[in-house]
């Protein structure tokens, strides 16, 4: 029998939040009547997630992302609903739980500041009571997975953020959890080191078999590491699949690029084309933003009316698509609703 | 999880010793800190041994008194509670979360930084009480068996004055704030613990007053008993009181912090 | 100050205690001072109850008038939450309660007027106690006595922030304070060597004792002189100090 490693059924968390009024008569007032408002940060999400799988949780600020990562580390405990992580419930926080889980903040640390980082994992290794020979495997495996030998003995207060992103990983996962939680770990890192941490990412799941959940507000981590993506906006889990397909559904147009012939570098000045948008020109090129359906019409009549040198038809790149689901922009989304929440 | 769920030895004592090295690194800093908390006693120190003069104030001499406050330094430096940073701070900054995503109980945390913080200040005071002890010639004349009962008074003084303090950091949970509350507190420690002068020395009402609360017990009890100014059977009620504000901090700790942990799990960290 | 009010109220327990603390606080420091040693003594090195409670009354006036004008501002530019500090190392865990407590500078203004108004009090009835009468001569020393300690307290609390950028991370502010501390009772009490460091080296004596002693009567007009000699010196040297500590952090962290 299938027996997923995360299983939420469900889940909904609705914060009570005081209010606090403005003016001094409501702050009197305040002193004797509490009043609240109830907010709901996660809506009736469900979902499971088998073990082994890089699953992405994506959406804007404020959707509930945060806390759904909260509710499965077993920080929070739900409103309603139920979730099994690695056969627990998260709450309850047992110790043989919290052995098997993970979780890398990208901007809060758990290394012991002034000691070199060898010392903070010895501590970790002994919190988590992981048998020496396994630890000193384990340790050595990832010290050189990361690259990172030369830092282990020097103080951890002098390094560099990405420095110190590789000692959070080592840090999380020295006691082999099963499950990792990923909270946006690339967080003001450069783009080689992101780079670098991605392939560590899949790397270590492929050599581990762990369960990665991963939030990021970097497209380019969630394009790289996850194959499924879950989609959560305003509480509410929309969209539960493939990246690709969300791209398709979100952004369901093709892209144009047109490179114009140079003699007539004038003529770009004039163009108009029926169903398709210019949002892009420059240097005698052009973009062309088309409906799937319209693309084969508007290409032909693009090679029709202008001089062209060069033409690709492309998809939107993910960036762009998630980028909108960022802003909030779900036009796409409102035949999805309710129906596409499976795979 | 309680504060006191399933133990991991290991895991504390790992933390304490690193905690220590960490610390040991801002030696002077701490030692500042200490130096600090030493002056108040100190001062008194000097106010009683200019009132003593030659003779004798409430029956102890100048030698005495500089006995009396120079054992209170030290008393007071081991039960000296830190947990409103330790842990309030903890609390307020989020930090809390760390320490509950690990198979440990939170306790052994606030424990590490209480020992490892501990060791660094007594490695500044004791040696400057000793030498405040050879400046100034303190005379201290403990009844029979008075120092293993100052021993133990100590002990359980610390761990009163730890889960006291332990219990109203734990107010974090619910106020951004609870430093007045600790200057409060700090204020009746100062009046009622034996700072400002020994209990035995303070006008009847407010010696009344400070043998039932729980802050003598904290500081002041143990130096009156190894002073020898305390009766066998003053002694014996002194433990009693003593024991019995200990089980009430412990009780109020358990309680405040499961409580707290409720609403943390509730609001978010 | 309705804006300052609306703060507190909103941290709604907090308010609470902070008035209780500063009420407890204020007992505290009369009850500590005044009524201990006085149950079992009537003087102490030639101070009586009298000149203790006038003692007191000025250690309480000096320190609010600290808080309402120095304190703050000089605090904040050398204290934990400075900019010379942050960065280095984050000692959230190990903050001295009195910086924490400072939860707004309003708030902590509307509690230091209180004790401004008691300090007063105390030395007002420290004069009423039996004893020489108040004549105006005493009244100007006690002025003049005032403004000098204020003028050093005010040096001194300009070089703990100068000590700061050279030396960020130690506590100067800190230190002094627990010095400061030893202004409670006249120096008189201390034995020979400490009163000399008091008066001259870290010169806390002179911020409350003269003036208490000017109200009493028993000043010296030659340690008058040299007190209010002492503080312009001070104060000129503090600001040359501090002038040169802030060009070379300016100079050093561009």
């Amino acid at each position: 029998m299938f027996q997923p490693q995360i299983a939420v059924e469900s889940l909904t968390k609705i914060y009570r939040v005081p209010q606090r009024p403005p003016g001094l008569a409501a702050a009197i007032a305040s002193l004797f009547r509490r009043t609240t408002q109830d907010v709901p940060a996660v809506r009736d999400v469900s979902f499971t997630i088998a073990s082994g799988e890089i699953v992405g949780l994506i959406g804007p600020n404020g959707a509930g992302k945060t806390t759904t990562l909260k509710l499965l580390s077993g920080l929070l405990h739900p409103t309603s609903g139920s979730a099994r992580v690695a056969d627990c419930t998260p709450w309850e926080r047992r110790p043989e739980f919290l052995r098997r889980i993970s979780m890398v903040l990208g901007n809060k640390s758990q290394m012991i500041w002034d000691i070199p980082p060898l010392d903070t994992f010895r501590v970790l290794g002994e919190i988590y009571a992981v048998p020496p020979a396994e630890y000193r495997a384990t340790l050595d495996e990832l010290v050189a997975l990361l690259e990172m030998e030369e830092l282990l003995t020097k103080p951890v207060r002098n390094f560099s953020l990405g420095e110190r992103m590789k000692c959070e990983l080592v840090a999380g996962l020295l006691h082999r959890p099963a499950v990792l939680f990923l909270d946006e770990p690339t967080l003001g890192l450069d783009v080689s080191m992101q780079t670098r941490l991605r392939r560590f990412v899949a790397e270590y799941n492929r050599r581990s078999g762990a369960t990665v959940i991963l939030t990021s507000h970097y497209m380019a981590d969630v394009v790289a590491l996850c194959p499924r993506v879950i989609v959560i906006h305003h509480g509410r889990l929309i969209y539960d699949g493939g990246l690709s397909r969300l791209a398709a559904r979100l952004a369901p147009f093709k892209l144009l690029r047109v490179t114009l012939g140079e003699a007539e570098a004038e003529a770009e000045a004039e163009v108009e084309i029926e169903g398709a948008e210019v949002i892009e020109r420059e240097n005698g090129r052009l973009t062309l933003r088309v409906r799937r359906g319209n693309a084969p019409a508007v290409t032909a009549q693009v090679l029709q009316r202008l001089p062209v040198a060069d033409l690709t038809v492309e998809d939107p790149p993910l960036e762009a698509v998630i980028d909108q689901i960022y802003q909030g922009d779900l036009t796409g989304f409102h035949n999805l609703s309710g129906l596409e929440a499976a795979r | 999880m309680t504060p006191l769920g399933t133990l991991n030895h290991r895991g504390g004592w790992a933390l304490v010793k690193s905690t220590w090295t960490s610390w040991l690194q801002y030696r002077s800093f701490f030692f500042l800190l200490a130096f600090g908390w030493m002056l108040p006693p100190l001062i008194y120190l000097f106010v009683w041994s200019a009132a003593a003069g030659a003779g004798q104030v409430g029956g102890l001499n100048r030698g005495q008194f500089v006995g009396y406050y120079l054992i209170l330094i030290l008393v007071n430096q081991i039960t000296y509670a830190q947990t409103n940073w330790t842990v309030g701070d903890v609390i307020r900054s989020g930090g809390l979360n760390s320490w509950l995503l690990r198979p440990m109980p939170p306790l052994y945390n606030v424990l590490s930084s209480e020992l490892a913080g501990k060791v660094v200040y007594l490695a500044f005071v004791v040696p400057v009480a000793a030498a405040l002890a050879v400046l100034l010639r303190p005379e201290v004349h403990p009844a029979p068996g008075g120092v293993p009962l100052a021993i133990l008074a100590t002990v359980l003084a610390w761990a009163l004055r730890f889960f006291w303090g332990l219990w109203i950091a734990l107010l974090a949970f619910w106020a951004t704030r609870a430093d007045a509350l600790l200057a409060v507190q700090d204020a009746l420690v100062f009046l009622l613990a034996g700072v400002v002068a020994p209990v035995p020395l303070l006008p009847a009402a407010l010696r009344a007053v400070a043998a039932y609360l729980p802050f003598r017990y904290m500081v002041g009890f143990p130096v009156e008993i190894v002073t020898g100014q305390l009766h066998p059977a003053e002694i014996a009620t002194g433990f009693a009181l003593q024991v019995a504000w200990l089980a009430a901090a412990l009780i109020l700790a358990r309680r405040v912090w499961r409580a707290g942990l409720r609403r943390y799990s509730a609001i978010g960290g | 100050m309705a804006a300052s009010a609306q703060g507190d109220l909103a941290y709604r327990a907090n308010f609470a205690i902070s008035l209780l603390h500063s009420l407890l606080n204020l007992g505290a420091g009369v009850a500590g001072v005044l009524a201990l040693p006085w149950s079992q003594v009537s003087a102490i090195n030639g101070w009586d109850r009298r000149g203790l409670l006038a003692l007191l009354g000025v250690y309480l006036v000096v320190s609010a008038l600290r808080g309402l004008g120095l304190g703050p501002s000089l605090d904040a530019l050398a204290g934990m939450d400075g900019e010379v500090w942050s960065g280095r190392l984050d000692f959230t865990l190990l903050r001295p309660v009195n910086t924490q407590f400072l939860a707004s500078f309003r708030q902590w203004r509307l509690f230091t007027l209180t004790d401004l108004a008691l300090g007063l009090g105390v030395i007002g009835a420290a004069l009423a106690q039996p004893g020489e009468a108040l004549t105006a001569g005493r009244l100007l020393a006690f002025v003049v006595a005032l403004a000098a300690g204020m003028a050093i307290l005010y040096a001194a609390l300009l070089a703990c922030a100068a000590l700061t950028f050279w030396s960020p991370g130690f506590m100067f502010t800190w230190l002094f304070d627990g010095i400061f501390q030893m202004a409670r009772y006249p120096v008189g009490i201390y034995p020979g060597w400490l009163r000399l460091a008091l008066t001259w080296i870290v010169p806390v004596g002179l911020m409350t004792t003269v003036p208490a002693q000017a109200l009493t009567g028993d000043l010296a007009p030659g340690l008058l002189i040299a007190s209010t000699g002492l503080a312009f010196g001070l104060v000129l040297a503090a600001s040359v100090f501090f002038r040169v500590a802030l060009r070379q952090y300016a100079s050093a962290s561009s």
